[in-house]
């Protein structure tokens, strides 16, 4: 192949694109859509649920205050610390709960692996920026609450390409 | 003049030209040619990495590159001898972060061996997929930079661009776009998604129609041939002196590949095909990475079609798993820059004795400084890059 028919094939190339649709995706307008809530863990099998690794959710009434996440997390990231909580629960009788700070966590999930008592699990939100050190520390009574995340792009293919829509 | 010398006069006298130093017993004064410049490319240079080349030139020429690196040395072998053998996983992937996977992968088989895991059958399926998606992913984001050190900028933007598509895939499977954490001893750490392998098959077959996309504006492009054919040549006999591996190798017309020689999981019942170029420049190392990922979608397609489509994908661990003693073992894998060796060394206790990790990174560099001699400065970023070189990797 001569060295112009090479170039005007690599401009061709190039300028078909400037057709097709835009592929990338407009993050604040547009989010990704994710599978399932969010990366779950089943101790009686042994085997994890698949979904995206986002922030954690604490169920209280779960919670036996075993530490096992943190002792987890002791040669990951350091992240989980048991803090007191003020309520008393049955099946928590010393009254301690993880708390988290996430400017730690490396989000692998291996917390909620640890995790027998199906107290933890993590959640597909993933804006976690903070304006401060303090606001990335997550208390057991912030992690309680169920995120809301909006999820409304995914990838499509189609004979002109792929998009996200 | 004057009032420099009265004020400063003793720091003057010192420092007099044609002064002879005395230096310590076993050093000695590097002889300088003035026709040569030192260049330190590095290392927060973006054409270099995390690294330093030393570089000496005569005019625009190269006469000696001395590869310095080290600069991102985290302790990683040392870390694993105070970790469980599953709290190593989240570090140990952190020397490539976007080949997560098959950085993993030897720890993963050796750590099997050492604790006496048998892994279910489905579980080595899903692991072929996640690992030669990771190779693609890799080798995108490795095509990216090379396409940007040409100063080919749109052959940065469209890798970029297409490994969301692959990325997405990964992040469906296991729950994260970069760091996974997937692989465990005993299997992987969650069963697919519904509905996952329509979803894949269908990107993965986009994606292959894609990247054929980047013949006629990269491969072909008699531009790009111009600056990298016979440029930094590998020959047969030296690829294999140096120890090269990988793309590196076979781009040398070197038929090796880990895949096909020493086949691990389920590889053997998987039709894999090497691809090998002869002429050992920039052009064949930067082309034989793009026929690896074409190969991946084939190994793709083929693993999600002989996957059985239930089982259990992991093995229950019990808590703290341990050795049985003075025990060693050996896996290697094929990574995306080549063979990626990991040696365990367990006495039984619940932390392996010794993590050695042998990196294909390392491996390439030493060809470096021979490739570099001769060669235009111009030059140094494409071969430099075509070496599959990640240096992080290499400091682990």
């Amino acid at each position: 192949m001569g060295t112009a028919t090479g170039i005007i094939r690599a401009l061709n190339s190039g300028i078909k694109h400037i057709a097709m649709k835009r592929f990338t995706l407009r993050y604040p307008e547009e989010k990704l859509k994710f599978v399932g809530d969010g990366y779950q863990f089943d101790p009686s099998t042994g085997v994890g649920i698949a979904g995206y690794k986002g922030r954690h959710m604490l169920f209280h009434d779960h919670c036996t205050g075993c530490q096992l996440c943190s002792i987890a997390c002791e040669g990951v990231a350091e992240a989980i610390a048991m803090v007191k909580v003020p309520e008393e629960f049955k099946q928590n009788k010393k009254s301690i709960m993880p708390q988290i700070d996430y400017g730690k966590c490396v989000f692998c999930g291996l917390c909620v692996d640890a995790c027998p008592f199906y107290a933890l699990y993590m959640t597909n939100d993933y804006e976690l920026s903070s304006f401060s050190k303090e606001g990335l520390i997550y208390t057991p009574a912030q992690l309680q609450v169920k995120p809301y995340v909006a999820q409304d792009s995914e990838i499509k293919i189609s004979d002109r390409g792929a998009t996200h829509g | 003049m004057g009032g420099l010398t009265s004020t400063s006069k003793g720091l003057y006298n010192k420092g007099k030209i044609g002064m002879t130093f005395k230096l310590p017993p076993g050093l000695a004064l590097q002889k300088v040619d003035e026709r040569i410049m030192t260049l330190n490319v590095g290392p927060q240079h973006p054409g270099s990495g995390h690294m330093r080349l030393i570089v000496q030139i005569d005019g625009d020429y190269i006469v000696a590159c001395d590869p310095d690196p080290g600069y991102v040395h985290r302790g990683e072998e040392k870390m694993a001898e105070y970790r469980n053998y599953i709290l190593n996983i989240p570090h140990l992937e952190r020397p490539v972060i976007h080949d997560s996977c098959n950085v993993l992968y030897p720890y993963v088989l050796g750590s099997e061996e050492i604790l006496g895991i048998e892994v279910p059958e489905r579980a080595k399926y899903v692991r072929v997929i996640a690992s030669e998606l990771n190779r693609c992913i890799y080798i995108m984001y490795w095509l990216a930079i090379y396409g940007i050190f040409l100063g080919h900028s749109t052959m940065f933007m469209w890798p970029a661009g297409d490994r969301e598509l692959l990325i997405d895939l990964m992040e469906k499977m296991t729950g994260a776009r970069v760091t996974h954490a997937h692989f465990v001893p005993g299997g992987v750490r969650n069963d697919l998604p519904p509905n996952f392998e329509d979803v894949c098959l269908r990107q993965v077959n986009y994606f292959e129609k894609r990247i054929k996309e980047y013949a006629a504006i990269f491969y072909d492009n008699p531009i790009l041939i111009a600056r990298t054919r016979d440029t930094g040549i590998l020959s047969r006999q030296d690829a294999i002196r140096y120890g090269t591996t990988g793309s590196v190798l076979r781009a040398s017309g070197v038929d090796y590949d880990l895949r096909v020689k020493e086949p691990y999981d389920v590889y053997e019942e998987l039709d894999v095909h090497t691809n090998v170029m002869k002429e050992g420049d920039s052009y064949a190392r930067s082309k034989i990475p793009w026929l690896d990922m074409l190969e991946s979608c084939n190994i793709i397609r083929q693993a999600l079609q002989k996957m059985p489509k239930s089982g259990s994908v992991r093995t229950k661990l019990k808590p703290n798993p341990k050795g049985k003693g003075l025990d060693s073992v050996y896996k290697r894998v094929e990574s995306g820059r080549g063979s990626l060796g990991c040696y365990i060394v367990s006495d039984g206790k619940v932390e392996p004795y010794r993590v050695k990790l042998s990196v294909p990174s390392f491996r390439n560099l030493i060809a470096l400084p021979n490739l570099l001699r001769g060669e235009k400065l111009g030059n140094m970023p494409s071969v430099y890059w075509s070496l599959n070189y990640w240096p992080v990797e290499a400091d682990r």
